[in-house]
């Protein structure tokens, strides 16, 4: 057995009811966690989560595991902020190990705008209680002496920021122990079950047809990610959504002596080490919108040239795989969580690349909603009727990377 | 090392047909960037063109540089991922070594054109 | 001819691979596991000259190699610092057919292809042409001896990779002396002593082997294996003693590539094509030697209700170790169907199949370029500090920024500004196309004038910004940002073909190169430069500068008389220093852009993209007086008519403050309220305080009066800052 073996957590699986309260479409992390925040903090039990694969296998499996609230909206920065001190308790109360460790995110800047935007990002992110600072070339030196300063001669880091509460887990442990926590509370969970329609009554939804036949509900909550936009329109939304690729990949297995995590909005990458020794890298959205998994050649010589400039000692590292995920793009870089306008039915989507820190609190606020009927405060601004209302979120703060 | 130059030229943009009939003077290079785009080089005085509105400027904003065939390419092998035009005089576009360029190739030689702003970058990538 | 192995030279021979070499030592890469000499195993790792988790297998010997063998605890260090090598290169071929493997099934193939007339490509990992993946294209990645191969398939690739051994899942797997019956057969012929070899299951070709039937029931011995256990028909475990185990338990084929490229036209023949043999399932033993996952880990983990493959690949860690499953696939299928009753088809197929370096994989690789101005020379002749800025290398200073911004705001000075976007738009149909373009009037602009102009796209919101410049009823040219030109380029193109209208559209901006020569005395210096007749404010004309044809169009963005000088940019140079030369008496220097952004922060001029937002209307920046709503149509206006309906929420204004200027991005507060933040901020020389541009947000319908920024108070303003009645531009 490996020290990194699952060794706790256990799931039941059921029958399909006919009926369940509240549907959940998409057994990923935002899916998953709201079944686990209306378990445990609103008593809401009857809850069927659905699966079109097998739970965690969309983006909530594919993310590069990145925790961080140093955004550039208050907004923003207060809602991440959240997600961010949820996931430090997360492993406590749910005792489970998510693998969670604070590392420290660094992010470069490699031109006078970029050490600005750096300089802009450390005072918003203050001022709404994350904590980031401004850093000099030295200060970067000496949290991550890695570094070649001098960016290859060609990507000099002039300055940067440092987020110390930037955190990584392990992806499928947050997923297992949201859903085991939810399961153990009653929360039924199918894989391999695919909604194919919503159950409509008029204009309001009132369950979904599956592969398993109809189930109906007083709620349902679509926490698709990929396809959100098909699913929407079953219920006449047109929702300003673009979904795009983002691949990553990781290296073989090295002595864990890598600490921070390292981006670079220049040359669009990050590098992080996992708790198993691989380093992580990852990029930027692919331009092009698709919804394909398949990986590109152009990726990954790129990405490791760009990686290669600012970490040398990258180069001689062995790649071990790489893989594409799906990101659901909204205009204005912000998620999308809410009441839709159509009863019965809620959403929780734009989840871009930035879905993996924000399932506890995106779940928290969702839960919530769902329990009450009532939007809570901080996830207000991030409703759907923003664009309608000329009320966009315009984050510049979450663009960049990841 | 090879240099780059700037290559002085016309750049006419007018309606496809009437670039299609327009006729250039021996020893001139007429190169169709696009169905309504030409680079004429080198320069060509009060062109006659079938289209009033044509656009045509006197243009130094490519750079370009003579190679011989071999040499030519031995660095596209390196440097261009699609596939290069085997018939000669040929002439073809697109990114070599990152960047938007242009090819001319006849018999024993090549030309390569790239925007003059980008001629440091194309030689460090030459070298 | 020796290599180093631990510290420690070794002779090896001619043709020896890096495993045979240590074997002939008595070396075992990692300590022990049976050895497949495929590449298809983790047991023959090792570090050979600096990197990590090379298959020694797969690597020929060469003298002064340096390996360090990798043993099963713990991983190997993070390299400090790289190690300077030979840059690696990629090259590029095209062929018709791609085959991988050289193989009797690929040998088959290529014959084949090339009968039927086609240009056929083979590549064969023991002649060193290793294939990494498949990607769209199809685009088949390899490693060379020469570097990384990129062969591009026009019709199709054909994988002829074979078949891997199905290795032993039993106690003692991981002891030395175990290896699969292709392997046996190899090192025999290789000259190594295999001592007593027993072979169970299919025995090797060409080695003396006691045969024996029956189930594997364990292995034995400390470190190198003594003795073999099996069970027979009977029941019965017989112990069979021996130095080497020869394994034939079957195949599974080396499909990876063929699996990854199943959305292309990949197709794979002989043994790579048929289904993998499935192993009885185990009862005991190490099913992933990478991860080390036990026969009762998968026991356990099943229990705890991980039945699908995935989870029980993510749960367990089995199958993402440096082998990425090939091992350990066949069991824990085997396996899950024992408990299942289903078989699972396998997991996803990922790239890269054979390992290479960061190094490696980015051979060919390239940084965005980065434009230089005609002007660069001259800038970095004289000491500018160049910078990055809107995609192009710009002078961010010659050294002295007060020095530059005074010459700008007492004397004369030139500033490059040949990264603006130039685009001339011709044809009958030129007015209809800008009209709907721009929300200003077009047609009120007359030959020989320009017009401030803001681009808006559909939303209503500032795409960009820049001048409409009207030469002839049916000839114009526009200007834009130097960040935003080529993203306005496909703008103007797309909408102009989307309308089918009539127009010839060519960009100039690498055509031509600008000097804005702007301050007080800027006519003396024309006039010396033998520009005389001068377009008024907002006009233009075309001239002769020191010899040098020219477009001048009059217009300020420092708030000076200023003039833009269009010309060719192969003149750049020369006109450059003509103006140095003979502004020199007239205290002339050439400013950069960190003066040029204080100058114009003076004036309230924004800039796109770093004062506006991705929500920016007209009406929220207060450029309203910009957008002509009277007009009948123009991308925006149905946006900017609802929207203008709603409340408005912030707008951008002015600030001024005593004191040092806040950062930009500061926070703007009101009553301990969240405000706003500022975009732009700098200390005004001229007028001794801070000026800022910032959003600031209404409450109850006001606009504060006076807010908190870094702890001061500020007062919001009118703009522009400095010379309200713009008697200085228009002088």
């Amino acid at each position: 057995m490996n020290e990194f073996m699952e060794k706790k957590v256990q799931f039941k699986w059921h029958e399909p009811k006919k009926h369940y309260d509240v549907v959940i479409i998409g057994g990923g992390g935002h899916g998953l966690s709201t079944a686990y925040f209306l378990a445990t903090r609103h008593g809401v039990t009857d809850v069927a989560v659905l699966e079109r694969s097998y739970i965690g296998g969309g983006n909530s499996g594919r993310n590069t595991t990145v925790i961080r609230s140093n955004y550039g909206i208050p907004e923003a920065v207060r809602f991440y902020q959240r997600s961010v001190e949820l996931y430090y308790q997360l492993e406590a109360e749910t005792e489970r190990w998510i693998m969670h460790k604070q590392k420290g995110l660094l992010w470069l800047a490699h031109t006078e705008a970029a050490v600005r935007a750096e300089v802009a990002r450390a005072e918003i992110n203050t001022a709404f209680g994350a904590d980031t600072e401004y850093v000099t070339p030295k200060q970067i030196k000496e949290i991550c002496p890695e570094i070649d300063l001098s960016g290859g001669g060609a990507w000099p880091v002039i300055g940067g920021s440092y987020h110390p509460a930037g955190s990584t887990a392990r992806h499928d442990r947050v997923n297992w122990a949201l859903a085991e926590g939810a399961n153990r509370r009653g929360v039924h969970i199918h894989q391999r079950t695919a909604v194919t329609g919503l159950l409509m009554d008029g204009d309001r939804v009132t369950g979904v047809e599956t592969t398993a036949g109809p189930i109906s509900a007083k709620v349902v909550l679509s926490a698709v990610g990929g396809h959100v936009t098909t699913l929407a329109k079953m219920a006449g939304l047109r929702l300003p959504i673009r979904t795009h690729p983002l691949q990553a990949y990781v290296t073989n297995h090295y002595e864990l002596t890598f600490n921070p995590i390292v981006a670079s909005t220049s040359l669009l990458f990050y590098v992080s080490q996992t708790a198993r020794g691989e380093m992580l890298i990852g990029a930027e959205i692919d331009r092009q919108p698709s919804y394909s998994y398949n990986s590109g050649h152009h990726f990954l010589q790129s990405c490791s040239f760009r990686a290669i400039t600012l970490l040398p000692f990258l180069r001689n590292l062995r790649i071990l795989r790489q893989w594409t995920g799906v990101c659901d793009m909204s205009p204005d870089y912000s998620p999308i969580m809410g009441k839709t306008g159509v009863e019965g039915f809620y959403i929780t989507t734009g989840w871009g690349t930035w879905g993996f820190k924000a399932i506890p609190a995106g779940g928290e606020q969702m839960a919530q909603l769902i329990a009450t009927g009532q939007t809570p405060e901080p996830i207000a601004p991030f409703s759907l009727d923003r664009f309608a209302n000329d009320r966009t979120l315009a984050d510049r703060g979450s663009a960049g990377t990841h | 090392m090879p240099e780059l130059k700037r290559l002085p030229a016309t750049r006419i943009v007018a309606t496809p047909a009437a670039l299609d009939a327009a006729k250039w003077p021996d020893g001139t290079l007429a190169l169709r960037l696009a169905s309504d785009e030409l680079l004429v080089t080198p320069p060509v005085a009060n062109p006659a063109l079938d289209d009033p509105h044509a656009i045509i400027i006197a243009d130094a904003g490519y750079a370009g540089v003579w190679l011989p065939e071999a040499e030519a390419l031995a660095f596209l092998e390196r440097a261009c991922e699609w596939e290069l035009p085997v018939q000669r005089p040929a002439f073809a576009q697109g990114a070599v070594a990152g960047i938007a360029a242009k090819l001319w190739f006849e018999a024993g030689r090549v030309l390569l054109i790239v925007p003059a702003p980008l001629i440091a970058d194309f030689e460090e990538r030459m070298a | 001819m020796r290599l180093i192995v631990d510290g420690q030279p070794i002779a090896f021979d001619p043709g020896d691979t890096l495993l045979v070499a240590m074997l002939r030592a008595d070396l075992h890469p990692t300590g022990g596991g049976c050895l497949c000499l495929g590449g298809d195993c983790p047991h023959c790792l090792a570090t050979v000259d600096g990197v990590a988790y090379v298959r020694t297998c797969q690597v020929a010997a060469k003298p002064g190699q340096v390996v360090e063998r990798q043993h099963q605890a713990g991983y190997p260090p993070l390299p400090e610092t790289h190690r300077p090598g030979p840059t690696v290169i990629a090259r590029n071929r095209h062929c018709d057919v791609v085959v991988i493997g050289a193989g009797e099934a690929g040998r088959a193939a290529a014959v084949e292809a090339e009968a039927a007339g086609k240009q056929v490509l083979v590549l064969e990992a023991k002649d060193g042409q290793e294939v990494v993946g498949i990607y769209h294209g199809p685009l088949v990645v390899a490693r060379t001896n020469e570097g990384m191969l990129h062969v591009h398939a026009r019709e199709e690739v054909i994988v002829a990779t074979g078949a891997a051994e199905i290795q032993p899942v039993a106690p003692g797997s991981d002891l030395a002396g175990l290896v699969t019956a292709r392997a046996a057969g190899q090192l025999a012929a290789a000259g190594i002593d295999l001592g007593r070899v027993v072979a169970v299951g299919t025995p090797p070709d060409g080695v003396e082997a006691a045969a024996v039937e029956g189930e594997l029931v364990r292995f034995e011995g400390q470190g190198q294996v003594e003795a073999v256990v099996i069970r027979g028909a009977d029941g019965r475990e017989q112990r069979v003693e021996c130095d080497t185990v020869s394994l034939g338990l079957g195949f599974h084929p080396r499909d990876a590539l063929r699996r990854m490229g199943r959305d292309w036209r990949v197709r794979a023949v002989g043994d790579a094509a048929h289904e993998s043999d499935i192993p009885p399932c185990p009862a005991a033993g190490i099913v992933c030697p990478c991860s080390g996952v036990s026969v009762e880990d998968l026991d356990f983990i099943w229990a705890q209700g991980f039945h699908e493959l995935e989870l029980v690949k993510r749960a367990t860690l089995a199958g993402t170790g440096t082998c990425q499953g090939s091992v350990c696939l066949p069991y824990v299928r085997s396996f899950l169907a024992d408990r299942g009753q289903v078989l699972q088809p396998p997991f996803t197929a990922r790239p890269v199949t054979r390992q290479l370096t960061l190094g490696e994989i980015a051979a060919g690789a390239h940084h965005q370029a980065t434009p230089r101005t005609a002007l660069d020379g001259e800038h970095r002749r004289l000491g500018a500090q160049m910078e990055r800025i809107g995609g192009w290398w710009r002078p961010w200073n010659y050294g002295h920024v007060l020095e530059e911004y005074w010459a700008v705001r007492e004397a004369v000075s030139i500033g490059d500004v040949s990264t603006l976007g130039k685009m001339i738009v011709s044809g009958p149909d030129t007015l209809e196309l800008l009209e709907r373009l721009y929300p200003t009037n077009v047609a009120t602009i007359k030959p020989g004038r320009s017009r401030y102009v803001l681009l808006l796209d559909e939303r209503g919101y500032v795409l960009d910004d820049g001048l409409i410049c009207k030469e002839t009823d049916t000839r114009y040219t526009l200007t834009f940002t130097s960040g935003g030109s080529s993203h306005a380029e496909m703008w103007v193109r797309d909408w102009a073909a989307s309308w089918g209208l009539d127009v010839r559209l060519l960009n100039q901006t690498m055509t031509l190169g600008a000097i804005n020569v702007t301050g007080p005395l800027a006519n003396d210096l024309l006039d010396r430069a033998g520009l005389t007749d001068r377009p008024p404010y907002m006009g233009y004309a075309r001239g002769v500068v020191a010899g040098v044809e020219c477009q001048v169009f009059r217009l300020s963005f420092t708030g000076e008389l200023s003039y833009e000088l269009h010309h060719p940019a192969q003149d750049s140079v020369r006109l450059w220093r003509a103006l140095l030369e003979l502004g020199a008496d007239l205290g002339l220097k050439p400013h950069g852009i960190e003066a040029l952004l204080k100058l114009r922060l003076e004036k309230g001029h924004i800039i796109v993209g770093q004062d506006t937002a991705f929500d920016s209307t007209p009406r929220r920046i207060a450029h309203e007086w910009a957008v002509k709503l009277s007009k009948p149509e123009f991308v925006g206006r149905q946006a900017i008519i609802r929207t203008n309906k709603l409340p408005l929420d912030k707008q951008l204004v002015g600030f001024e403050m005593d004191g040092p200027a806040p950062i930009e991005g500061a926070v703007i507060w009101h009553n301990g309220q969240f405000a706003g933040h500022v975009t732009s901020s700098t200390w005004s020389p001229v007028l001794g305080q801070a000026v800022m541009l910032g959003w600031l947000y209404f409450f109850d319908g006001e606009l504060p009066a006076v807010v908190t920024i870094d702890n001061r108070p500020a007062r919001r303003v009118e703009t522009p800052f400095y010379d309200k009645e713009a008697r200085h531009a228009r002088a």
